[in-house]
């Protein structure tokens, strides 16, 4: 018996060697990773062609290797906030001034190289980001569905006449909705509450998963009017002539997007090279120039037919407010849009 | 219990073929797979290094190209000076810009920027944008540095850009910044540089420095593939991803720093593993089939002739002597079933013997039992008879009774052996007998040495030895004669002889008298025979001779001399 069990063990040592054999494949890691020192990672919400140029361009500058991790801002931000005890972000690229200032907690303020040249209006009051570039919220509509001058005003979007034709994304997934929500607030002034119920019933229970279908809604038709970023409708205009884009009378944001350092960051070094490059007068031209951006640097060049800042009626916008009521109005959105929806 | 040595002994069998075939089967596959896996490994390794080497060839023969094209128009006065607005034909300017780049412009674009980034001369159709930012991408890096530089594109996927643009800033003699020479590499050039380089079933990848891509053959890998070697290259781990089946192998490109990754099929799958994997143990488990049904079947052969012999044996055991074990082999087993039929006839034989012996000795005591039939009444009555001559005075009556009365009394004693001394004296009481019936015409003597009269000997033994010679050697004889003599022979035997000097035995009653007696015939010569042969066993027993010259017989009894103490015990 004791034959048999020998060699029921033999037979399977042979069979792990050889499973072990086979396991192992050649071909160790390549060793032209980066040193530690050279690296840099960053979580950015911006689009992709927006991110890659400015990346690209960096690492060709300065030989830091940047890993970028995408996705939208409210994901990062919390993700950011997960990793406050071993942080694994060094910068937070994008995102709204009001969203990062939320999670002041999460980053640590850092005076740029050049901070002199940005636009005093864009500047964070304590440094805790720098911004990166000016995005006024617009009104766009359909041109085949709305006579110009039809809608020109937040008070037109209380129209029942618009109910259920407004584009408008989920501002608790989306920074620049929950920006325009705000404003719109702000610039109708009133009891904030009632406002809110009005423009939620408005909606019709429609609300869109993310800011880019607001311009793919109002286009093919589905809404005739919506609510997006001026660099968003700039952009779908020069592609599409049945876009049309309006400035609220009533009152115009220009919240800037940022750029944070990590509190804790581990290449914080590079960091704040990476924000010093954002401000770069390179970068900045760049936002004009291929992203239909408005850079935040005194002086800078605009695109072709777009108004000067101080000629549009700018409304004020309370970053911090805007940030501290952010769960209150969330909540209230949710409220009486859910009750609308259903 | 009773299967259990079975049993044992087949899984012994069993484990035995197991090992012996099982063990160096899977030590085989385990090398042959080994070495078969390090051969194709090492094979398909040289090979993908020769494919990228010949890939790193192609490049370097472009790169070279390039430089020495870009050099020469740095140092073309007629150039810089178009170039920095001082004039000149434009035909001859694209002279010059078509020599220096003769060998190299089939794979590449060349275009000529001046120092603000404006498009001016190329050497295939004018670019979309005719301007290049001064400060951003291949412009920039070419003022930065020195020589020809090279710069990824940003999107490899944009098959109307160029993907790869070598940059190279003009000076004018003062030094004052004249214009750049700009070297384009589209997706076709790239194609037509690389193919057949690096081999059918490989894709080779190129990486920017800072390994994002550039190109790739199938350019889906670029979106799919490259950011994941990335990931892996930045986190530290190998290239190699457990479950895709590929293997990696990376060099870079000095001239453009760019990295070159060639993605090869593992030749050694999971799948291709995992079929030899399953031959191996198919053929294992036909070894432990085969294993079990060699063990069955030889514990079988060696098992079914020890069953039908251990049955058998219990047969005879149970006393059945008819058992045969049938026997069709010619091995050991068959030799053991053939010896073990022998062994049951001989005992069979041997018990028909004891049937035989003892239905004799049955016989021969019934005999004597008859023989004995009421004797007391018959000493009785020769008693009577004593006295009724003695009253009648008739001497010879009284004297035949009483010798009659002691013979029958010493017939009847309980005793089984007598010393030879009273069965002597007994003889000589039946000689008195015969001598008044035959009127003393016979001569009797009895010569017993007086160290032998104390011999034991079965009770009247003699009388019928004697009884015979006066019968058949003395009877109608003139001058009869019977001789007794006891003696000792050489062997220690008791030898008691009586002889006659009759006529002899007939010669074919010559010799031993067992061989040629019938019971019957004599039955006094019989039943002395018979019995010294069941007392003393072969060897023992009665012989027939005739004297010298044929005249007078004798009958000669050999047994074993005892004596009191040694027949008690």
């Amino acid at each position: 018996m004791r034959r048999t069990v020998l060699s029921a063990l033999l037979s399977c040592a042979l069979l792990l060697g050889l499973a072990g054999c086979a396991a192992q494949t050649p071909s160790p890691a390549p060793d032209c990773a980066p040193a530690e020192g050279d690296r840099l990672v960053v979580y950015t919400s911006h689009k992709e062609e927006v991110w890659r140029p400015i990346v690209k361009e960096f690492e060709e500058r300065t030989g830091i290797w940047v890993d970028v991790v995408y996705g939208p801002t409210s994901e990062l931000l919390k993700r950011v906030a997960q990793e406050e005890k071993s942080p694994q972000a060094d910068v937070m690229f994008g995102g709204g001034a009001e969203s990062l200032t939320a999670y002041r907690h999460c980053f640590t303020p850092y005076a740029c190289a050049g901070a002199d040249r940005i636009l005093a209006r864009f500047r964070a009051p304590d440094g805790l980001w720098t911004p990166f570039s000016a995005l006024p919220v617009v009104l766009i509509y359909n041109t085949k569905l709305v006579a110009p001058g039809e809608v020109t005003r937040w008070a037109d979007l209380l129209d029942p006449r618009l109910k259920g034709r407004i584009a408008f994304s989920d501002p608790a997934a989306s920074g620049s909705s929950y920006t325009a929500l705000a404003t719109m607030l702000s610039a109708l002034g009133g009891e904030r509450d009632e406002t809110i119920r009005r423009f939620a019933e408005n909606l019709g229970g429609v609300q869109l998963d993310s800011s880019g279908e607001v311009l793919t809604a109002v286009a093919n038709g589905d809404a005739w009017v919506g609510i997006t970023l001026e660099e968003s409708a700039l952009k779908r205009i020069a592609e599409e002539k049945n876009i049309a884009m309006v400035y609220p009378e009533d009152g115009v944001s220009c919240v800037p997007d940022g750029t944070a350092i990590v509190k804790g960051a581990p290449h914080e070094e590079n960091a704040r090279l990476f924000l010093d490059f954002t401000v770069s007068p390179e970068v900045q031209s760049l936002l004009t120039s291929r992203f239909c951006r408005r850079s935040v640097l005194d002086g800078a060049v605009l695109l072709d037919g777009v108004p000067r800042l101080d000629q549009l009626p700018l409304v004020s916008y309370d970053l911090d407010r805007a940030a501290a009521d952010r769960e209150a109005i969330l909540m209230t959105w949710a409220f009486y849009f859910g009750g609308a929806g259903s | 219990m009773k299967k259990t040595p079975a049993l044992s002994f087949r899984a012994r069998l069993f484990a035995a073929f197991l090992l012996a075939s099982l063990v160096p089967l899977l030590i085989c596959s385990a090398m042959l797979l080994q070495i078969f896996r390090l051969r194709m490994t090492d094979a398909a390794e040289t090979e993908a290094q020769a494919h990228l080497n010949s890939a790193l060839h192609v490049l370097d023969e472009a790169c070279g190209g390039f430089v020495r094209a870009a050099d020469a128009l740095r140092g073309d006065p007629l150039v810089l000076s178009a170039l920095s607005g001082g004039g000149g034909e434009d035909t001859r300017v694209y002279a010059r810009l078509f020599e220096a780049t003769a060998s190299a412009r089939d794979c590449a674009r060349f275009d000529l920027y001046d120092a603000r980034g404006n498009w001016r001369y190329s050497t295939r159709n004018a670019p979309a944008v005719r301007t290049l930012p001064v400060d951003w991408g291949p412009l920039h890096h070419a003022r930065e540095a020195s020589g020809l530089v090279f710069t990824a594109c940003e999107d490899p996927t944009d098959g109307g850009s160029p993907l790869l643009q070598g940059a190279a800033a003009l000076s004018a003699a003062d030094g004052t910044p004249a214009g750049y020479v700009v070297v384009s590499l589209y997706q076709s050039d790239f194609h037509q540089l690389l193919e057949g380089a690096y081999g059918a079933q490989g894709a080779l990848i190129l990486l920017s420095g800072y390994w994002r891509p550039v190109y790739c053959a199938q350019p889906s890998l670029a979106v799919s593939l490259a950011p994941r070697l990335r990931s892996r290259l930045l986190s530290g781990q190998r290239l190699e991803e457990a479950s895709d089946g590929f293997l990696y192998s990376v060099e870079r490109h000095e001239g453009t720093g760019l990295y070159l990754v060639l993605r090869r099929p593992q030749v050694f799958t999971r799948d291709t593993m995992g079929l030899l994997y399953t031959v191996s143990a198919f053929c294992a488990l036909i070894c432990v089939a085969v294993s079990v049904l060699m063990g069955l079947s030889l514990s079988r052969q060696m098992f079914r002739p020890i069953a039908q012999l251990r049955s058998a044996i219990g047969e005879v055991e149970q006393g059945s002597l008819d058992v045969q074990v049938a026997q069709h082999r010619d091995d050991e087993l068959g030799e053991l079933a053939r010896r073990f039929n022998d062994m049951v006839a001989a005992l069979k034989r041997n018990q028909a013997q004891l049937v035989e012996n003892q239905r004799e000795l049955n016989q021969a005591q019934i005999r004597m039992l008859q023989a004995q039939l009421n004797p007391h009444f018959l000493c009785n009555t020769l008693d009577t008879m004593k006295w009724i001559s003695k009253i009648n005075k008739v001497p010879q009556v009284a004297l035949m009774s009483t010798n009659l009365a002691d013979i029958l009394r010493f017939c009847i004693s309980p005793e089984e052996f007598v010393p030879l001394g009273r069965e002597g004296e007994i003889l000589e009481r039946y000689i008195e007998i015969q001598r008044l019936r035959l009127s003393g015409s016979f001569n009797f003597t009895l010569s017993l040495p007086e160290e032998l009269a104390d011999c034991l000997v079965p009770k009247m033994i003699l009388q019928p030895l004697v009884e015979n010679a006066i019968l058949h050697g003395v009877d109608g004889v003139e001058d009869g004669a019977v001789r007794v003599e006891v003696s000792q022979t050489r062997d220690g035997l008791l030898r008691v002889a009586v002889s006659d000097n009759g006529k002899g035995f007939p010669p074919e009653m010559l010799g031993r008298f067992r061989e040629i007696s019938r019971p019957g015939g004599h039955l006094g010569l019989y039943n002395v025979d018979t019995i010294l042969l069941k007392y003393y066993g072969e060897g023992c027993g009665l012989t027939l001779e005739n004297g010298e010259g044929g005249a007078g017989a004798a009958v000669t009894a050999v047994l074993p001399v005892r004596r009191e103490e040694e027949a008690e015990c």
